[in-house]
C-alpha cells in the first residue's frame, strides 16, 4: 500500500469518526427539557468544508451513509436530510475548482447560501407530503449557528487534521490533478 | 503532458459512473423518504431496531462524560451554596409542620384503608429504567429507556419519574424503548384538573410548559390547579399527577410538569392492561342443577319459536304450547330452587 492511498482512507475513517462523536455527544440525555436553542449543525459544516477542501476524502457514498445513520437516530425523516445533504454537496463539489480560488468570506458566504437553501428545501418538502415541521423560527436559528461555527470547524480541520485546499499541481495517487 | 491526457482519458470514464452512482444515491435516499411516508409503522419498527443495536453500544462511554457533566453542574453550584442554605433552612422549617402533618394522615389513612379492607390494584405495577439516550434534535422531545421487549414493554404505557408523568413508550425494541416526553409535539394525553373535575388535553408544543385544549369551562379552573391523568381511551392508568396548570404570557392555559425534566434518569414505567370492558348484561345466578334446568328450558323456548316462525299455519297453536311449557317450566325451576335452598 502506497502512503497516498493509507492517508486517504485514513480521512475517510477520521470523517467519519468525527460524525461518530458528533451523534455520541447529541444524543447524550444531558438535558431534555423543550425549546432550548437548537445547537448548530456541526456534521453539515464539517462536510461542507471538506468537500471544498478535499472532496476525495468525503465522496458522495460516505457523506450519505452518515447523513441516513443521523436521520434514523435523531428520529428525522429518513432519508430527506441524506438527500438534501447530497444535492447541497455535489452542489458545491462542482463548484469546487471556482471556490478555491475565492477569499475565505466569499467561501463562507456561499456555504450560507446552500444551508439556506437546504433547511429551505427540507421545510418545503415536509409541507409537500404533509408531515409535521420543526417550526420555521428554531430552524433558521439552527442554519445560522451552523454558518456561524463554519470558520471554526475550517480552522480546526485546517490546524488539527491537516486539511487544505489542494495546492496548484498536487498529485493524487494515480498522478490525477486534484 | 502525459498526466494530463491519462487524467482526460479516465475521466471519460470515470464521469458517467459518477453520474450513475450519484443518482441511485437520490434514488435511495428519495425511495426511504417515501417509504417512511407511506409505511411509517415499518420504517419505524426498523429505526427501533437500529437503535436497539446501536445506542447502548454508546453506553460505557456515556456514562463518565455524564458523570463529568454534572460533576460541573455541581461545582457551579457551589457559587450559590450561601444563598442556598439559607433557602433550604427555610424550607426545613415550613417541611417539619409538613412533616407532622403527614404522619398523621398517614396513621388516619392506615386506618381508613383498614376499615374498608381496600386492596390497590395489583396490575398497576412498574418497570423501572435508565435514560441512555435523548432524541438528538432539538425539535423531537423523547427519550431511549434501557428496557425493552423483553422486559414487557408494550406500547402506550406511561413513563412517570419519582413525582409526575413523564410520557408514554412509543417504539420498543429489544432492550430498548423510546419514551416521547408530554412535551414533543406529537404527545396528546386526556387528562383531568383537580378539583373542579374538568377534563381537558394535555397538547406538547416543543415548549417547556404543554398546552391544555378541548377544555370545557375555562372558568372553573384557576392556575395552581392540580391536573392528573384522566384515564380517557383507556390506555392510561387514571390518576398520574401531571403537573400544576399556569397561565402562559399570552393567555393560553399551559401545564408547569412536575417531574424533573432537566434531569431525566431514573424513570419507572406502568405496566397497564386496559381497563377491562364488560361486554354482555349480567348472567342469573342459581345453584347447578336449576341453572341447566334454566339452560334447557331457555332452548325448547327457542326450538319452539324456530318451529313457530317455520308453519305460519298453526301460529296460535305453537304460541300456547310455548306459554304453556313456559310456565311449567318457571314453576319446576322454581320447586328446584327451594329444594336448592333447603338442602
Amino acid at each position: 500500500m502506497d502512503p497516498l492511498t493509507v492517508r486517504l482512507w485514513a480521512y475517510r475513517a477520521l470523517y467519519l469518526g468525527i460524525v461518530g462523536l458528533c451523534i455520541f455527544f447529541r444524543v447524550l440525555p444531558l438535558d431534555t427539557r423543550a425549546g432550548l436553542i437548537p445547537g448548530p449543525d456541526v456534521i453539515l459544516a464539517l462536510t461542507a468544508a471538506w468537500v471544498l477542501r478535499r472532496p476525495d476524502f468525503v465522496p458522495a457514498v460516505l457523506i450519505v451513509l452518515a447523513a441516513l445513520a443521523c436521520d434514523l437516530i435523531f428520529q428525522r425523516p429518513p432519508g430527506l436530510w441524506a438527500m438534501l445533504m447530497l444535492l447541497g454537496t455535489e452542489f458545491l463539489r462542482a463548484r469546487q475548482g471556482l471556490i478555491r480560488e475565492l477569499p475565505f468570506f466569499l467561501e463562507w458566504v456561499f456555504v450560507g447560501g446552500v444551508v439556506a437553501a437546504m433547511i429551505t428545501a427540507n421545510q418545503l418538502l415536509l409541507a409537500l407530503v404533509m408531515t409535521p415541521r420543526p417550526p420555521i423560527g428554531l430552524s433558521a436559528l439552527q442554519g445560522f449557528l451552523t454558518v456561524a461555527v463554519y470558520p471554526a470547524v475550517v480552522a480546526v480541520s485546517h490546524l488539527a487534521f491537516g486539511l487544505h485546499k489542494a495546492a496548484p499541481g498536487e498529485v493524487d495517487a494515480l498522478g490525477h490533478r486534484l | 503532458m502525459f498526466v494530463a491526457r491519462s487524467n482526460d482519458s479516465s475521466q471519460i470514464y470515470v464521469r458517467p459512473i459518477r453520474r450513475i452512482i450519484i443518482g441511485a444515491l437520490l434514488v435511495l435516499c428519495f425511495g426511504t423518504f417515501m417509504l417512511w411516508r407511506i409505511d411509517s409503522p415499518r420504517v419505524e419498527r426498523f429505526r427501533a431496531a437500529l437503535i436497539d443495536q446501536v445506542v447502548p453500544s454508546f453506553d460505557w462511554a456515556s456514562a463518565p462524560v455524564r458523570k463529568l457533566s454534572n460533576m460541573i453542574e455541581d461545582f457551579q453550584s457551589y457559587n450559590r451554596i450561601y444563598d442556598q442554605n439559607r433557602e433550604l433552612r427555610r424550607e426545613l422549617q415550613q417541611m417539619k409542620a409538613w412533616k407532622e402533618a403527614a404522619v398523621q394522615l398517614e396513621q388516619q389513612n392506615a386506618k381508613l384503608l383498614a376499615l374498608n379492607n381496600v386492596r390497590l390494584d395489583p396490575k398497576l405495577t412498574s418497570v423501572s429504567g435508565v435514560v441512555i439516550a435523548d432524541s438528538g434534535s432539538p425539535f423531537r422531545q423523547s427519550v431511549l429507556l434501557n428496557v425493552g421487549r423483553r422486559d414487557g414493554i408494550r406500547d402506550g404505557w406511561a413513563t412517570m419519574d419519582g413525582l409526575g408523568l413523564v410520557g408514554r413508550i412509543s417504539g420498543v425494541g429489544d432492550s430498548t424503548s423510546r419514551v416521547i416526553l408530554l412535551t414533543d409535539a406529537a404527545s396528546r394525553i386526556p387528562v383531568t384538573i383537580q378539583p373542579s373535575g374538568q377534563q381537558s388535553l394535555l397538547v406538547g408544543d416543543n415548549n417547556p410548559a404543554p398546552l391544555l385544549e378541548f377544555l370545557e369551562d375555562s372558568d372553573q379552573v384557576r392556575p395552581g390547579d392540580r391536573v392528573v391523568s384522566s384515564g380517557d381511551g383507556g390506555v392510561f392508568p387514571p390518576g398520574i399527577l401531571v403537573g400544576q396548570m399556569t397561565q402562559g404570557p399570552d393567555g393560553r392555559l399551559r401545564v408547569r410538569l412536575s417531574s424533573d425534566y432537566e434531569r431525566l434518569e431514573f424513570l419507572r414505567v406502568l405496566r397497564s392492561h386496559g381497563t377491562e370492558v364488560i361486554r354482555d348484561i349480567g348472567g342469573l345466578i342459581a345453584p347447578e342443577g336449576a341453572a341447566e334446568a334454566l339452560r334447557a328450558e331457555v332452548e325448547a323456548r327457542a326450538a319452539a319459536e324456530a318451529d313457530a316462525d317455520q308453519d305460519g299455519d298453526a301460529e296460535a297453536e305453537a304460541t300456547d304450547e310455548a306459554s304453556s311449557s313456559d310456565a311449567a317450566g318457571t314453576a319446576e325451576t322454581s320447586t328446584e330452587t327451594a329444594q336448592a335452598g333447603g338442602r
